[in-house]
């Protein structure tokens, strides 16, 4: 890639981190935040947006990021006050901030109108409420452009007249700022022929020399056709450690006494036009040997102004905390990584094997040493499974403009807490959590929370809540989206659910079954389709995304009280705690958090209804008895369950079944190998996996197998529905 | 001979900008992240010049350039303060902290060499 092209994939990645932080400061702000670090890390994020669009010339980003880095800017100095207002203006700048970036990254048009009208209401916060603002972006403008190459090369032609003399005299400043007289003479020489004479008069004794002291001094003399504004410019840096007189040869002191032809006129406009020189002009010091200087502006440098002085405050107040120390990796090298420990682990599995299959005891250094092996080769796959990891932060963090939106489309007002934003998991499970959190916080603003009125009526303050949250448990994530709406309501969804023919009228349900109807496909309310979940999906959808990496939803909902929507999911899609089983000389493998205990059936507890379907019993209760080989069309005919072992399982909406198979192998911990990405999809199974002695296992999709198996006979019913539907 | 130049800023793009801009004419480039960074880095190197940011996390433009002027091994290392702000408060603190010249962001590249080349000997 062109290295420039690459910087700015640079900058667009930087703009998402800034923009994150952005958000994030400004949602502990109006949580009450008053640490002036949060404001100057929010003000920084939008004045790093703006120093890099500057570099690329994204003109519309540089200038919607200066009005709001003025905004700011004022709040960081203390003129204005973090009021919730204010704030929540500066959340929705950040808002049409965000989307300004990705139109640039995607060269994709903004909403003008939208910017602009935000800009405006920046500008109202900033000083004087905004004309005296309006002004001095212009004037700051010029800061932003591109700057030509040094004047030194662009004006030589102004005016001539007789030969500059510029007298100069360091001070012991200009050399502790590590400035050199010799390296401004030598700049000096490059402008024309110059003639430098030095006055030695000062030097004491050696013996009487301090070494940081300055006791030199030059006049120069430079063709008369120099510009004034390039020979000021070698001296920019050293401005005020120096004493600098700059005059015509032969002219008499006072500045307004100039030689006929020269235009001071214009050379004032130059001046005063040139903000580098209006800022730079020395401090002079009102000496005999020194000219008044045209066009001065005295910068009283020992007199901190208010912004000054809070910069001053907030250095006093730096806090040398541990840097994280961190690397950035392309996230294809950690796969790669993770792909070839995946083969270490299966070669190691397939080498003990081996070794204990050749007779080697149990206590032979051989097995000892490959005991110490696979412990070795667990750890370094847990540590490159940690690298992976990401903390679910940058999958909350794009939750608080999402309820701001759908709450000033639905007109509730609503608060969004979140928990447990640290808790880590596989990048892909992360980036994938996006689409049905969105949905479902959707859904929870949208139905799950009652209008400001209904919430009135019932007693409860108008501001809804929904809670966003995170935790560990068991070694899988658990995520919940809970509200606390009216709840679900269960006789509507039932009678929604018989109208679309997805239940028998007379069903008899627990309100768990009930709740649980909303995630079937083709439960749909449509006749309160909105603009905000109305969009196609259902949670149906939700489901089926939870399910493909491998986790599980389940809803408890409480009339009056609000919903929550729990999610299970597992921290890495690289590996998986498997139960090795075999059917009809097939080795599959059951993912162990699927299975709640393994048994053999008795005879008097197997009960046939008719056909192939039978049923076990299980302490005081029924459930689905399913032979693994006839659901995946192994065998024709069902074993005989008293031959078999079966898998207790709970599948989604903690639905129970029992998996008969042959014989369980043993458990351990798989690889997993997409099936779809070598093969195709299967209904029924959903990966697979090298075991140990090199044989490909695949591995059970069990959720899939459950449901095909109660609602039809095998899963070709299943095939045929998809080919048809 | 070629120059070792330690730039400092927060801003990765800017660092990427500065690092492509200086190896372009054959500069050795040291980064760092913010003035503690900065500090850390110079422990181990004494560049010919420093190129630093002023708004930064931890520890800002100015406070590094009090550090490194303290030490009386930089003393004599020319720093170039890197700003978008070109207004005359930040440029005069950072002389008085003892900045020796400064260069306005968005930078030219021909400007940032020809600051460079300026200060260094």
């Amino acid at each position: 890639m062109d290295p420039l092209a690459a910087i700015r994939e640079t900058f667009f990645q930087e703009c998402e981190e800034q923009l994150a932080e952005l958000e994030s400061g400004l949602l502990a702000m109006e949580g009450g935040d008053t640490d002036s670090e949060t404001i100057n890390a929010v003000f920084r994020a939008v004045h790093s947006i703006k120093g890099g669009a500057g570099a690329f010339s994204l003109e519309p980003l540089v200038r919607f990021a200066h009005v709001f880095e003025t905004a700011l800017d004022e709040m960081r100095s203390g003129r204005l006050a973090p009021s919730a207002d204010v704030l929540k203006t500066l959340l929705r700048a950040a808002d049409v901030l965000a989307d300004q970036v990705r139109a640039a990254h995607d060269g994709a048009p903004e909403d003008e109108a939208r910017s602009a009208a935000l800009a405006e209401e920046l500008k109202a916060l900033g000083p004087e409420g905004g004309s005296a603002e309006a002004a001095g972006t212009e004037d700051d403008w010029g800061d932003f452009a591109f700057q030509p190459l040094a004047a030194i090369e662009a004006a030589p032609e102004a005016g001539s007249g007789a030969a500059w003399r510029v007298g100069f005299k360091p001070r012991a400043d200009l050399y502790a700022k590590a400035n050199e007289a010799a390296l401004l003479l030598r700049e000096l020489r490059r402008l024309g022929e110059a003639v430098v004479e030095l006055d030695a008069s000062a030097l004491p004794p050696l013996a009487d020399l301090d070494p940081e002291a300055a006791y030199l001094a030059w006049t120069v003399t430079l063709p008369g056709n120099l510009d004034e504004t390039a020979i000021r410019e070698v001296f920019e840096f050293v401005d005020g450690d120096c004493e600098l007189e700059i005059g015509r040869e032969g002219e008499a002191a006072p500045a307004d006494d100039v030689a006929p032809e020269f235009d001071i006129s214009a050379l004032l406009a130059k001046v005063q036009t040139a903000p580098e020189n209006l800022v730079m002009e020395p401090v002079v010091e009102p000496g005999p040997r020194l000219a008044p200087e045209p066009a001065t502006t005295p910068v009283d440098a020992a007199q901190p102004s208010p912004a000054a002085a809070n910069d001053a405050q907030a250095a006093a107040q730096r806090k040398p905390d541990a840097a994280g120390a961190t690397i950035r990796v392309d996230l294809e090298r950690v796969d790669r990584l993770i792909d070839l420990v995946g083969e270490l682990v299966i070669n190691q599995a397939m080498l003990s094997q081996r070794v204990m299959e050749a007779g080697f005891a149990r206590a032979s250094g051989v097995a000892m040493g490959l005991d110490e092996l696979e412990q070795l080769t667990r750890e370094i796959q847990d540590s490159v499974m940690a690298i992976r990891a990401q903390p679910v932060k940058s999958v909350f963090q794009r939750m608080p403009r999402l309820v701001r939106e759908v709450a000033a489309m639905t007109g509730k007002p609503v608060r969004l807490v979140t928990e447990g934003e640290g808790t880590e998991v596989d990048k892909t499970v992360i980036e994938r959590l996006a689409d049905p959190l969105t949905h479902m916080i959707r859904n929870a603003i949208d139905h799950g929370l009652e209008s400001p009125e209904k919430r009135a009526a019932a007693g409860k303050p108008a501001e809804g809540v929904v809670r966003l949250t995170a935790a560990h448990r068991s070694g899988r994530i658990v995520i919940e989206v809970g509200d606390d709406g009216g709840g679900i309501n269960r006789e509507r969804v039932k009678a929604i659910a018989v109208e679309r023919g997805l239940i028998a009228a007379d069903a008899a349900l627990s309100d768990e079954e009930i709740d649980n109807l909303i995630f079937m496909a083709g439960f749909s309310t449509a006749s309160e389709v909105s603009d905000i979940s109305g969009r196609g999906v259902g949670m149906d959808v939700v489901r089926r995304s939870i399910q493909a990496l491998g986790g599980r939803i389940t809803i408890t909902s409480r009339p009056g009280k609000g919903s929550t929507f729990t999610m299970s999911l597992p921290l890495t899609l690289a590996v998986l705690d498997g139960m090795v089983v075999s059917v009809q000389g097939q080795t599959l493998v059951a993912p162990i958090t699927a299975i709640v205990e393994t048994l053999l059936p008795k005879a008097s507890d197997v009960h046939s209804l008719g056909g192939h379907a039978r049923v076990i019993a299980i302490r005081d209760s029924y459930v689905p008895l399913i032979d693994v080989g006839m659901a995946l069309g192994y065998r024709a005919e069902p074993l005989v369950a008293t031959q078999g072992v079966a898998l207790l399982i709970e599948g989604e909406g903690g639905a129970r079944a029992a998996l008969l198979v042959d014989a369980i192998q043993g458990q351990r911990q798989v690889v997993i190998k997409s099936l779809e990405a070598n093969y195709r999809q299967v209904p029924g199974v959903a990966a697979a996996t090298i075991l140990g002695d090199g044989r490909v296992a695949l591995i059970l999709d069990i959720d899939t197998i459950v449901a095909v198996s109660r609602g039809a006979d095998s899963l070709r019913a299943e095939k045929r529905l998809a080919a048809t539907g | 001979m070629s120059m070792t130049v330690l730039t400092v800023d927060d801003s990765r793009t800017m660092r990427e900008m500065l690092r492509l801009a200086l190896t372009d004419v054959g500069y050795r480039v040291l980064q760092a992240e913010d003035g503690v960074h900065g500090l850390e880095v110079l422990a181990g190197e004494t560049p010919d010049v420093i190129v630093t940011d002023i708004n930064m996390p931890r520890m800002d433009g100015f406070g590094f350039i009090e550090e490194v002027r303290g030490d009386p091994q930089y003393r004599g290392v020319p720093i170039l303060v890197l700003t978008t702000e070109s207004d005359a408060e930040k440029k005069n603190r950072a002389r008085m902290a003892g900045a020796t010249g400064w260069i306005v962001k968005p930078f030219n590249p021909v400007k940032l060499v020809d600051a460079i080349r300026r200060v260094a000997a």
